[in-house]
């Protein structure tokens, strides 16, 4: 079988599974990015499909993510007070001038919550982001170029992986100056290792498949194959392990916080949760109703929402796991 | 698999070591924080030559290191500054109750996990197993310390069943060694729920999806056609041979416990290694926060390799699988 047949066969599978259940604007969009030659056009197409097989419930959660994208984006416009400005009494119950109250120094819960997105989101999408990608080339090339390199990879995950996360984290936390950027670069050096092994492992499985190999006979470079063959196959892979990164580090970035060691200056979810159950007896009070509720299910909902698309996700590229794996 | 680890202790105690030493400032010397650089002394300058020998920070870089392990070795791990004891009685003195509730985590996960994927495995493809697996995978994906609190909003803050703080009720005489394990066991239920139920997921969908594969072997076949009756089955030659990965479960799971047990016990205001971790943090008490550290560090580490061990005797499988 020609790479090309093949090409075709499988274009015609996804798009007839793809048909059942998406919608028109969909298919329209799909059928343009998998007949296109342009590699970019053609991780685009794999994206959209894995998005129009989503389940009711892939599909709320991803709608939920994009509201607090949203949330995050527009923060100033959708709120009245800065976020660590204050602007009423100490611990006002929820009320017209304050939607969800105040906290004990007087600061907009509502405010603090929605600009507390930001933190969350960023240091998930740019530990996700830098690890995955960073990670997923480490194990493409390991994987697909193997040799000394390979071994060493190898060695190196192993390592990464068994260090015990968490006690590490608080101690780099603890001593390093707790900025977002060191916390980015300390949740980095501790996950990179996943993505690094599954797209090694990927990468390792497909380069015994016919059409990689007769591209290559063909004379294709390394590169070409790379780009054209293996990285519009693993991308679905790499992106439910972004996924899980991503809840990982708001997870860290949310649990340092509520240890204490987060930045005091900024605004995040776990900061909040720190200083409201920090506060001397708050469950004595009805404070907690509204100073430690919201950030809670604020964290809970963005977790739950990563979670079930991340499941979704890997739902639908499940079958196409398999064939990587058979040679 | 022992150089593996071996590395990553090396790795551990490196970081641990020189973590303290990339911080800025001076310990002798107090960084105001009024103006950029103005640097208050108490000490006059030979004193702080006199402590920098005392502590041997004159030395070069890795003779410290080199001395470093060797109190390490005889399980110095330096003075707490804030309780002014040994950082291992400080540590000591609060394990014991860390190590109650990651156990007790641990046999109710796995008990439970146990037996929610034995009813699902035989229920496969009902309603209620459907229920039962979006329940627990939408609990497995909260993380353990907001679990902890709801857990704690509801059922102590809210309804009163059970205590908010602590590990003993303060001031109580007991009347009995019972009295006073009805007493840790009422105040630990909740952590140990709520450590259980992270975990709980985990067992049961492994206890679950090794049940279905395994009931579909020749074996089992054979024993229906021996007429012994489903619930034999089931228990006796299901069961026996899908307990095996768990073993390994459990004792990876111990370690993702203590290091859950960190934030949980504070949710709790639990009085474990993780609440004095919070103390050590919000006193600046490095000395504690790397001793704490350390220990857990080697305490998992530990019990991974273990847990390798142990399984490689169990399924022989796994070592000629390594060794080709």
């Amino acid at each position: 079988m020609t790479f090309d047949s093949y090409n075709r066969q499988k274009n015609a599978a996804l798009l007839k599974a793809v048909r059942k259940s998406s919608s028109a604007w969909l298919q329209q969009h799909l059928q343009y990015h998998r007949q296109s030659q342009r590699p970019w056009s053609r991780i685009i197409g794999s994206m959209l499909c894995t998005f129009g097989k989503f389940t009711m419930a892939g599909k709320i959660t991803l709608f939920g993510l994009l509201l607090i994208v949203f949330v995050a984006v527009f923060a100033p416009f959708i709120t009245i007070y800065e976020p660590s400005a204050i602007s009423g009494g100490s611990l006002e119950p929820p009320g017209p001038e304050h939607i969800l109250g105040t906290d004990e120094l007087g600061m907009d819960i509502w405010s603090q919550i929605c600009y507390g997105a930001r933190m969350s989101l960023i240091i998930g999408l740019a530990v996700a982001l830098i690890s995955g990608v960073g990670g997923g080339t480490l194990g493409l090339l390991g994987g697909y170029l193997g040799g000394n390199w390979d071994r060493v990879l190898l060695r190196a995950i192993d390592i990464t992986m068994a260090l015990p996360s968490f006690p590490l984290l608080i101690v780099i936390a603890a001593f390093l100056n707790p900025s977002i950027l060191n916390v980015i670069l300390a949740l980095v050096f501790l996950s990179w290792a996943k993505p690094a092994r599954i797209v090694r492992s990927s990468a390792l499985a497909m380069k015994k498949q016919h059409y990689i190999i007769s591209a290559r006979l063909n004379g294709a470079s390394p590169s070409y194959i790379i780009r054209r063959h293996i990285m519009p196959e693993v991308l679905p892979v790499l992106f439910v392990s972004i996924l899980n990164i991503a809840s990982y580090a708001i997870v860290a970035e949310s649990g340092l916080a509520f240890l204490g060691l987060g930045d005091p200056t900024s605004k995040s979810w776990g900061m909040m949760l720190h200083y409201s159950t920090s506060f001397r007896s708050i469950y004595f009070t009805p404070y907690w109703q509204w100073w430690l509720i919201p950030p809670l299910v604020a964290l809970i909902f963005l977790l739950l929402c990563l979670a079930f698309i991340g499941r979704d996700m890997e739902r639908v590229i499940d079958p196409k796991l398999r064939m990587g794996g058979r040679s | 698999m022992a150089v593996q680890y071996a590395t990553v202790l090396f790795i551990i105690l490196v970081l641990n070591f020189f973590l303290p030493r990339m911080m800025p400032g001076d310990p002798f010397l107090i960084l105001s924080a009024d103006a950029e650089n103005e640097v208050i002394s108490v000490l006059t300058e030979e004193q702080r030559e006199y402590f920098r020998s005392y502590y041997g920070l004159d030395r070069p870089v890795h003779e410290q290191f080199i001395s470093y392990l060797g109190s390490l070795a005889r399980m110095d791990l330096g003075d707490s500054i804030y309780y002014k004891v040994p950082v291992s009685d400080a540590i000591w003195l609060r394990l014991p109750w860390t190590a109650l509730i990651v156990v007790g985590a641990s046999i109710i996960s796995t008990l439970v996990g146990i037996l929610l994927g034995l009813l699902s495995a035989r229920n496969r493809e009902k309603a209620g197993d459907k229920l039962l697996l979006l329940g627990l995978i939408s609990f497995s994906e909260i993380p353990s310390f907001l679990l902890g609190l709801i857990i704690l909003l509801a059922f102590a803050a809210r309804l009163k069943i059970f205590p908010l703080a602590g590990a003993v009720t303060p001031f109580a005489n007991y009347s009995g060694p019972l009295d006073a394990a009805w007493d840790i066991g009422y105040h630990a239920a909740l952590p140990i729920i709520t450590l259980s139920l992270t975990q709980l997921t985990g067992t049961f969908l492994l206890v679950r999806n090794t049940l279905v594969t395994v009931m579909t072997k020749d074996y089992i076949r054979t024993a229906k056609a021996k007429g012994i009756g489903e619930r034999l089955v089931w228990t006796r030659h299901a069961l026996r041979n899908a307990l095996l990965p768990v073993v390994t479960r459990v004792g990876f799971m111990i370690g993702m416990l203590m290091g859950g047990s960190v934030l949980v016990e504070n949710v709790f205001s639990y009085p474990g290694v993780g609440s004095l971790l919070r103390e050590a943090v919000v006193a600046r008490d490095y000395p504690l926060i790397q001793g704490i550290m350390l220990i857990m560090a080697v305490s998992i580490l530990s019990v991974n390799y273990l847990v390798e061990i142990i399984y490689e005797h169990l399924d022989p499988r796994v070592a000629s699988y390594e060794a080709a």
